[in-house]
């Protein structure tokens, strides 16, 4: 069964630059896909399609057996995203409000929304924090807070752009942590970076892009080797000929 | 500022904190209104209910006057202008100017009288959490033709939320700024060109990103009403209050 | 207007009414009395929000004051700012803002128009500010004028100097804008 289907999707901005240039991926349910390539090689664009904040000039994108231009909202609530730029993604003036505001934009009762609160809260963490204003977080808190945003929607597929820009050492094992507690409980994940040191040891498949197209697609061990030659740089255990390390360990 | 402690709720489980927040707002304007209208002995009463306030909401007198303590110099300066500028008995003669009796008794009750608004107004942030202010305006907003309370309420939680970034934005800024020499220019439209054309620029790159972050989780006007209920206790105070309000014109 | 750029629209709104709030408390620290920032963004408001928006903009920022954040001037804010002695100024916010984005948008965004809104905006907010000042106090028109008005005079000038610029190197990144474009700004 397939989580997102990408049919032949082409997109060009406005300014006449070609951002997609011809993708078809399928994406299974419940796998923890890396996409992995330079600045500007699509990643985003990509990602944008996925949840119809942008939508496609040519092809087309399918969530859960729905084309997302059918049905935007729903495309919106199945698939989370996490954004590069946590700070400009919370919208809340407390750790509260900010969980809560996507349920509150699907309608819900204000109990069920104070549920969802609550678990999403949990899930990361951030419980005893409900009350604190967002921009006192830490890095890592913050992004916890941008993953528990979108959790109280209860997306079935996750997306996470450049996760872990600009977080420390801590912030990025708790980021991490909360990607993999996500990707255990079912989730579908695709995650973009161009990094890929810290997540490749749990990837179950690799997608490099470059000049929006896809140039590779496997296995990790597979076809890590190729990142090199399109401008990302291999993880430090196929430098050294060992294994990929988890940063959890 | 930095923390701009005065946006401070602090949460606590107080009858203040529970009373509901439409009430509160009722009763913020009711007294402001009523209390620039009070002499001296509603202003005595006043201030004893705004003492019993203010200690009920758990707020430390310290922090209190530290957080106060422009104003306090603003309302010397009315006491001094009024002072100089109301014609009656005079009581100190300079060469420029002449202190009144009447002077310093109108400067002091207009500067008590504006510093029970204030006090008041604290009370009221201190114990309302920003979302319930934020929907008690909207539910006064609702009867109002052309104004979508629902989108004001988002717009005010909105300003709420980027406040604190703008500053640490202007303190970067600043900084950098400060950094490369800045305050060698003595042109001042240069200098606000230079703090305000960055500034601005960030918050706008800063609203288009959160644009699209709101439309990716779903933003619509049509959302969830905000949580709002009241009690018993919400009209016992209102009671206390009406009475207050109308002992203080009155008197 | 398309729904995603009515959204746009709302959140350059707020972000300028926070830059107002901000605005209270930030200064540069040039000659006796520090230039407040306060009364620039209100300008900018109506130089790149256009009339509708920039009220919407500034009504947000009185509403939020009005609740008791503390967004004006002085940092303690509520209903009494309004009755308190600059509330009148504080009112004059609202029409100075919506006129300079009238007389901006239909002289199409002319440096000379956009100076005369800006004078003109000013003016306003100095009728109220001045009229109410003088009912809370008291004090003669003169004295007024002399407390509430002449003091400022200068800052107000050098403002708008500031304004045109700033107005004019940011017009092109919020003209109102489809999804499209703005995707082209995030990926930049």
């Amino acid at each position: 069964m397939n989580a997102i289907e990408v049919e032949n999707l082409y997109h060009r901005f406005a300014d006449g630059t070609v951002g997609i240039d011809g993708i078809t991926l399928m994406i299974r349910k419940g796998d923890l896909v890396v996409l992995a390539g330079p600045n500007g090689s699509g990643k985003t664009t990509l990602l944008r399609h996925l949840n119809g904040l942008l939508l496609p000039d040519r092809g087309r994108v399918v969530v859960a057996g729905i084309p997302v231009s059918n049905n935007v909202a729903m495309a919106r609530q199945k698939v989370g995203m996490v954004f590069q730029d946590a700070d400009s993604q919370i919208v809340g003036e407390t750790v509260h409000d900010d969980a809560a505001f996507g349920p509150e934009n699907l309608c819900l009762g204000k109990v069920e929304i104070n549920q969802r609160v609550q678990s999403a809260l949990k899930k990361v963490g951030l419980l005893g924090l409900s009350n604190q204003r967002p921009h006192l977080l830490s890095g890592g808190e913050k992004r916890r807070l941008a993953i528990a945003g979108i959790l109280t929607m209860e997306p079935e597929i996750v997306v996470f752009d450049e996760p872990f820009s600009s977080l420390d050492y801590p912030g990025v094992r708790q980021v991490l942590g909360e990607i993999l507690a996500l990707h255990h409980s079912g989730r579908t994940i695709i995650l973009a970076t161009h990094d890929l040191e810290k997540v490749i040891a749990h990837a179950d498949r690799l997608i490099i892009m470059n000049r929006g197209k896809v140039v590779r697609d496997g296995l990790p061990a597979d076809i890590v080797k190729d990142v090199e030659q399109f401008g990302v740089r291999a993880p430090c255990a196929i430098r050294t000929g060992g294994e990929f390390q988890s940063w959890m360990s | 500022m930095d923390e701009l402690t005065a946006f401070g709720f602090y949460p606590a489980g107080s009858l203040l904190h529970r009373l509901d927040a439409r009430f509160k707002l009722v009763f913020l304007v009711s007294i402001s209104i009523a209390g620039l209208r009070a002499e001296w002995l509603a202003l005595v009463t006043l201030t004893v209910f705004a003492g019993i306030v203010l200690l009920v909401s758990r707020r430390s007198l310290f922090s209190i006057l530290i957080e106060i303590r422009y104003f306090i110099v603003f309302l010397l300066l009315i006491c001094f202008v009024r002072s100089i500028s109301t014609q009656g008995t005079c009581l100190i003669k300079t060469m420029f100017f002449s202190i009144t009796q009447e002077g310093i008794r109108d400067g002091i009750l207009i500067s008590w009288r504006l510093l029970l608004v204030v006090l008041f107004g604290m009370a009221f942030i201190a114990t309302t959490r920003p979302s319930d202010i934020r929907a008690g305006v909207a539910w006064f907003l609702k009867p109002l033709p052309f104004i979508p309370h629902k989108k004001v309420a988002t717009m005010i939680g909105l300003v709420v939320r980027f406040v604190p970034v703008i500053f640490n934005q202007a303190r970067e800024t600043a900084n950098a700024q400060k950094a490369r020499g800045i305050e060698n220019r003595k042109n001042p439209v240069y200098r606000l060109v230079r703090l305000g054309l960055p500034l601005v620029r960030r918050t706008f790159e800063n609203a288009d990103k959160l644009a699209l972050a709101m439309e990716a989780r779903c933003y619509s006007e049509n959302r969830s009403d905000p949580d709002l209920s009241s009690g018993v206790h919400d009209w016992f105070a209102a009671v206390v209050v009406f009475f207050l309000c109308v002992f203080t014109i009155v008197l | 207007m398309n729904s995603a750029s009515q959204m746009h629209m709302m959140v350059y709104a707020s972000l300028l009414a926070a830059l107002t709030a901000a605005g209270a408390y930030l200064a540069i620290p040039i000659g006796p009395v520090p230039i407040v920032l306060q009364n620039l963004f209100i300008m900018l408001a109506g130089l790149l929000l256009g009339s509708r928006w920039a009220m919407a903009s500034v009504g947000v920022y009185l509403l939020a004051g009005a609740c008791g954040l503390p967004v004006f001037a002085g940092g303690t804010g509520g209903i009494g700012k309004f009755l308190g002695p600059t509330g009148g100024y504080l009112l004059g916010f609202l029409p100075a803002a919506f006129f300079i984005g009238m007389i901006s948008e239909r002289t199409g965004h002319r440096v000379v128009f956009d100076i005369l809104a800006m004078i003109g905006g000013t003016l306003i907010i100095y009728i109220f500010g001045i009229a109410w000042l003088m009912v809370v106090t008291g004090m003669s028109l003169v004295k007024t004028l002399a407390v509430g008005m002449f003091p400022f005079l200068i800052g107000d000038g050098l403002k708008i100097a500031a304004a045109v610029p700033v107005a004019r190197a940011l017009r092109p990144v919020i003209k109102p804008k489809g999804r499209e474009e703005c995707v082209i700004n995030q990926t930049k």
